[in-house]
């Protein structure tokens, strides 16, 4: 017996936290301080989780009928930590290989997925919600994909988008760039539901309570044929995908866009500048 | 005393932003052999801007009513080997619009038919006015828009685009929208002016190598690109197309719509 609310695993310095209870396995992304931005070490602890859910799922199904992934504090995720990264081209390329891995792994889960969304999920935090089956938000929530405004090409979540939304729709909202509301997210198809941001979690546990529910070989089988069809499992496309983005994040333009970036942000932290 | 014919398109550059405006309202921009060669050679040109760097977004925009009507039918009716020359013609475009090194924005103002909603489906960003129409009634003239459909499926879904080719139905830009065809709608055509240049605005503001990349992907992901499986569909969809029009079926078709549509001048 676990303690009173289920299992509780702590795994890799408490970056990721793992939860069992209630039939339903919870992964929280656990850098609140810094947004859960993903950093390296992060994703590691993430694929970790990902791969103790799967075992729990096969050895013991009552324990783990759907996973609940979502983030600690203000925000889902704020997105890559481009500031531990962002002048190292090899740790770069390291952590996109990584991040591929993880959403492949999440999407290859035989139980249902649903991304609980607060705040924002940003480029490749929402790259973790669109890979799950649903997703649930808030329409004050901001989510999207603004690689392309600071020169990044957000390649290793365009398969998942295009199998999402469609090619089309995933190529105006890739190329244009940007973030959007919670309630634009919902209507142009990354998330299932958009409630109320004090209604997220008994929504989750609705879609959860459905899910426990029904049938779970039902649940695998149709899992496994979306994935067949919509060539969710196509490793070279998830390892191409993180070559081409490391590659073009460590040229001139990305590392230029970048720096800039991240000047603006400490900028903006700084008080001389709050009344900007 | 030949007068010689005004362009039938114009060219706009500002800064990295070219404008292609399809500029013969008279025959509500119907792709004619002239049509053809001139956007042949401006989307050739735009690919040579493009590698040198000095272009990033290229918008196909159109003068008048209509945007496109599609192909030149009275040529057709006069020389029957048109139609499959232009088909051919049509496929060899979409592929030039889908492999440019620039993001391609339609400007949709108005009817975009058959061939004309096949250069919109090749488009990367689509908005359109709520005057504009879109759809492929081309089996009334025995021809098949197979040439459209790899990107068409790509950009709209199979679903939809299993209803516009098969159906020939022509839907309003709302529905456009909704089928996913297009992308941003404006209530008229100064606000679609308005809009496009919005956009074209944000894109020139991106890491163009950045787009760049992430366009050529995006062909690669969807099969679209030039030696994904889709291209070699392509091409079989172009030929498909092309080889109909030689057919007795669509030369008779074809008399018989002309001969309607004079009466009812």
């Amino acid at each position: 017996m676990g303690s009173l609310q289920g299992d509780y695993l702590a795994s890799m310095a408490d970056l990721v936290r793992l939860y069992f209870a209630d039939g339903r396995a919870t992964i929280s992304l656990a850098r609140p301080a810094v947004r859960n931005a993903i950093s390296l070490e992060m994703i590691v602890a993430l694929r970790g989780a990902i791969e103790e859910v799967s075992e729990r799922a096969a050895k013991s199904p009552g324990d783990a009928r759907l996973l609940v992934l979502e983030g600690e504090g203000a925000c889902f995720c704020a997105g890559m930590d481009l500031k531990a990264v962002a002048h190292d081209p090899v740790a770069m390329g390291g952590m996109l290989r990584e991040l591929s891995h993880a959403l492949l792994e999440l999407r290859r889960l035989s139980i249902p997925t649903i991304a609980s969304v607060q705040g924002a999920a940003i480029g490749g935090g929402c790259g973790l919600v669109i890979v799950c089956d649903l997703a649930v938000t808030h329409p004050e929530a901001k989510l999207g994909y603004p690689e392309v405004d600071l020169g990044i090409c957000p390649a290793v979540v365009a398969p998942w988008l295009v199998r999402k939304i469609g090619a089309g729709p995933a190529r105006a909202m890739l190329l244009m760039g940007g973030t959007m509301s919670g309630a634009e997210a919902f209507a142009r198809g990354l998330t299932t539901r958009c409630v109320a941001r004090e209604r997220l979690n008994a929504t989750v546990d609705e879609i959860a309570a459905g899910v426990i529910g029904g049938g779970p070989t039902a649940f695998a089988c149709t899992k496994r044929f979306l994935n067949d069809l919509d060539g969710s499992l196509d490793e070279r496309v998830a390892a191409e995908a993180a070559e081409l983005s490391a590659r073009v994040m460590a040229g001139s333009e990305a590392q230029a866009r970048i720096a800039q970036h991240l000047a603006a942000s400490e900028g903006h932290k700084d008080p001389r500048h709050a009344s900007r | 005393m030949n007068k010689a014919s005004p362009p039938c398109i114009t060219r706009e550059i500002v800064g990295s932003i070219l404008t292609i405006t399809l500029a013969r309202p008279e025959t509500r921009n119907a792709l004619s052999t002239e049509m053809f060669d001139a956007l042949e050679g401006a989307v050739a040109l735009a690919q040579q801007a493009a590698q040198r760097g000095e272009i990033h977004v290229v918008v196909i925009a159109a003068a008048g009513s209509a945007f496109c009507a599609g192909f030149d039918l009275s040529e057709a009716v006069a020389s029957p080997r048109a139609l499959g020359g232009f088909v051919i013609r049509l496929g060899g475009l979409i592929a030039a619009l889908r492999s440019l090194d620039a993001i391609v924005v339609a400007r949709v103002q108005g009817a975009a038919l058959a061939g004309g909603c096949a250069l919109v489906a090749s488009c990367d960003i689509v908005c359109a006015s709520e005057q504009a129409s879109f759809g492929y009634p081309t089996h009334r003239i025995g021809i098949s828009p197979a040439v459209s459909l790899p990107t068409l499926v790509a950009s709209a879904g199979a679903g939809a685009a299993r209803l516009l080719a098969i159906s020939g139905e022509i839907v309003d830009a709302r529905r456009a929208l909704a089928l996913g065809l297009v992308h941003q709608i404006a209530p008229d055509g100064d606000a679609l002016v308005r809009l496009v240049g919005a956009v074209t605005d944000d894109l020139a503001s991106k890491g163009p190598c950045a787009l760049r990349e992430t366009k050529r992907w995006l062909n690669r992901v969807d099969g679209t690109g030039g030696d994904g499986a889709l291209s070699t569909q392509s091409q079989a969809a172009t030929k498909a197309s092309a080889d109909l029009c030689d057919s007795e079926e669509s030369r008779a078709l074809l008399a018989d719509f002309w001969a309607l549509r004079k009466d009812a001048r």
